[in-house]
């Protein structure tokens, strides 16, 4: 008999090929048409798709080829921002932080296309990857609104419109990231509130990934956000997390962190497999999803693909066990 | 200086404004694919020293910083220019959407020589105004340090106060009038543990002592939780956030006879840019407490948070509204 459960996915990026990235940058000095890097994000998502669906990783995603910044990007489609000056990431990287200027509106669905696309290429559900309205808020300038509640929640009325689409084109998964979440654990209630706003009663498995924080202060307390299931880093704190579950048991479906992001070392199958049946002490299988720490995209393309290689064969392995 | 006067606490963005070269950029990564010399990266970070002090004191500010704009970050800066460090993983700096690589103490703190002697140096001889050198403070490194060695942060923070000692009587001898620490670690950020001020209460007068210059203990992003105790630390003048930690206000006004106050009145980590009247009204309120000749006016917090054309607006704002209030 093998154990039910353990489905695999991934957190939501993957990193770009080298052609896509030569032509972001062709793009951007203009040296090629809107189309023509269009049909290369296409190409890449398609490789991606193949990619996962060749490994056998259950819920699959796009890939994230056509979007630079997790926030840029929803505020580049949005009415009420204007694009924002460089500012400092760390060392001597930059990025354009949007500067909000204006009633936030949704003119036209933003993901929509792209999920269609990415669906249409394969059988096994393709997840909604969104990101949530106080990540938004606190990497942006806020110009407009009079406090960041008044922000946040007109955020999220657009994000819900975002959600509910993807819902009606058949999304079974709908992930929204609030990465910043882990900054200010004094406005986790306004996060609840406002992720409140994007779930309520929406009719697919929700998700949100959650990352660089103390999740000790924030646990249990996290477990409010209205989402079915929580997506958490593990690896990279060799999962001390799992001690906070012994004090409070984890209530919701986890994303279960099993490969760091952000290290260029391949866990070792075996290693990713003893991670899983610790969780299994604490969790059911059938609401645990392994998964990396984090997005990919900061990985090399085949770094990324080994480790994604690693998640699907230790759960396979457990799964053998039962 | 005129009174108040017209400062900054420490960062300036690099970028240039919208439609201008990024010279620092484009010379990093011609040094990546080996195309340029470390000279050439000395020439570009030069340029931005120049152009960084000018646009200062262009927009009306009498005490300028350098900008920092050679540094990785505040962490690094000190952790590599001193003994005892090494250089370790990505982490967030508080809680900006900014990271730094987290230095680990693994030996013995000390200082060699000297770190950013050079820079002001440089700076002081670029500036058409006077120039304060910052020194990220022993406690607020300490804090954003993993330590494996000392394990005993009291300890961590004494020898580090002994070592940032040398930098600022250095700093001092090289013409520098005023020295600012910065110790944003005091005060209480979301996400960050408790601050222990009782740690630098103890290593304050090792830092401090025989440095002959006016030395500023710098504090942002939040609120300070040592109450009036934090006067009875022996340097001459306190920076604190009136944007982060409103609550500070009360404590602005407590500043006693002698002491300066630096007060962070335009918040440099949004763009909206505060009206006249409502800065103009903040430093008159602040006025009744501090008399003019010892009393600072800064934005909040290093100005890099900005993209650059917001961070001179700024500027340009403080000191309109300090003029105004002067006359």
């Amino acid at each position: 008999m093998t154990i039910e459960g353990l489905l695999t996915t991934s957190v939501g990026s993957m990193p770009k090929p080298d052609y896509l990235l030569k032509a972001r940058s062709q793009f951007a000095r203009g040296e090629i048409s809107r189309e023509e890097l269009h049909g290369l994000e296409e190409q890449a998502t398609r490789e991606w798709i193949e990619f996962q669906d060749e490994i056998g990783i259950d819920i699959v995603v796009d890939g994230e080829m056509y979007r630079g910044d997790m926030v840029a990007y929803f505020a580049e489609e949005l009415e009420g921002f204007t694009e924002g000056g460089l500012v400092r990431s760390y060392g001597n990287r930059f990025y354009r932080k949007p500067v909000v200027t204006g009633e936030i509106v949704r003119n036209d669905p933003i993901t929509l296309e792209w999920w269609k696309f990415a669906q249409s290429l394969t059988d096994r559900p393709v997840k909604g990857m969104l990101t949530g309205p106080y990540t938004i808020c606190d990497w942006s300038f806020n110009e407009y609104y009079d406090t960041r509640e008044d922000l946040v929640m007109a955020l999220a009325k657009v994000v819900r419109q975002e959600a509910l689409d993807l819902v009606d084109a058949g999304a079974k998964y709908i992930q929204i990231d609030e990465p910043a979440v882990s900054t200010r654990m004094d406005e986790l209630d306004l996060a609840i509130k406002a992720l409140g706003v994007v779930t309520d009663g929406l009719e697919a498995h929700t998700i949100t990934h959650i990352c660089y924080g103390d999740f000790h202060k924030a646990y249990p307390k996290m477990l409010d956000l209205p989402v079915d299931q929580l997506d958490l880093e593990l690896a990279n704190s060799d999962f001390a997390l799992l001690e906070d579950f012994k004090r409070a048991p984890f209530t919701k479906a986890i994303g279960l962190g099993v490969v760091d992001s952000h290290s260029h070392e391949i866990e070792s199958v075996d290693d990713v497999a003893e991670g899983i049946r610790r969780a299994m002490e604490l969790i059911p299988p059938d609401r645990i999803y392994p998964d990396p720490d984090c997005g990919l995209k900061t990985r090399t393309v085949e770094e990324a693909k080994d480790k994604l290689r690693v998640v699907v064969e230790a759960a396979k392995q457990v799964r053998a066990e039962g | 200086m005129p009174n108040p006067t017209v400062t900054v606490v420490g960062s300036y963005p690099r970028p240039p404004k919208e439609g201008g070269v990024f010279t620092l950029r484009k010379t990093l990564q011609a040094l990546d694919r080996g195309e340029a010399t470390l000279d050439d990266l000395e020439q570009a970070q030069d340029e931005l020293v120049r152009e960084v002090v000018t646009e200062q004191a262009n927009a009306g500010v009498e005490l300028v910083t350098d900008g920092q704009v050679r540094w990785m970050d505040g962490q690094t800066r000190f952790a590599k220019g001193l003994d005892g460090f090494r250089i370790g993983g990505l982490i967030r700096y508080f809680d900006n959407n900014t990271y730094y690589r987290q230095p680990e103490v693994i030996g013995e703190v000390k200082r060699e020589e000297p770190v950013v002697v050079d820079e002001y140096r440089f700076a002081a001889a670029a500036s058409p105004v006077e120039v304060k050198p910052v020194i990220t403070g022993p406690y607020t490194l300490a804090v954003l340090s993993q330590d494996e060695h000392y394990r005993d942060q009291r300890a961590l923070v004494r020898d580090l106060a002994v070592a940032l000692n040398g930098e600022a009587r250095d700093l001092a001898a090289a013409g520098a009038t005023v020295i600012a620490f910065d110790e944003p670690a005091l005060a209480r950020v979301p996400g960050m543990p408790e601050p222990k001020p009782a740690v630098l209460q103890e290593a304050a007068a090792l830092l401090v002592e025989g440095v002959e210059a006016t030395t500023i203990l710098q504090t942002y992003f939040g609120e300070v939780t040592l109450g009036e105790a934090l006067f009875d630390l022996p340097f001459d003048g306190f920076g604190l956030d009136l944007i982060a930690g409103p609550a500070n206000e009360v404590l602005a006004k407590a500043v006693p006879d002698g002491k300066v106050l630096q007060a962070g009145i335009v918040n440099a980590r949004n763009t909206r840019v505060e009206e006249l009247d409502a800065v103009v009204a903040r430093i008159r309120l602040l006025s009744e407490a501090v008399p003019p000749e010892r009393l600072w006016v800064s934005p909040s917090a290093g100005l890099e948070y900005l993209p650059r054309e917001a961070a001179e607006r700024k500027l340009v704002r403080l000191a309109e509204a300090a003029k105004e209030v002067r006359s």
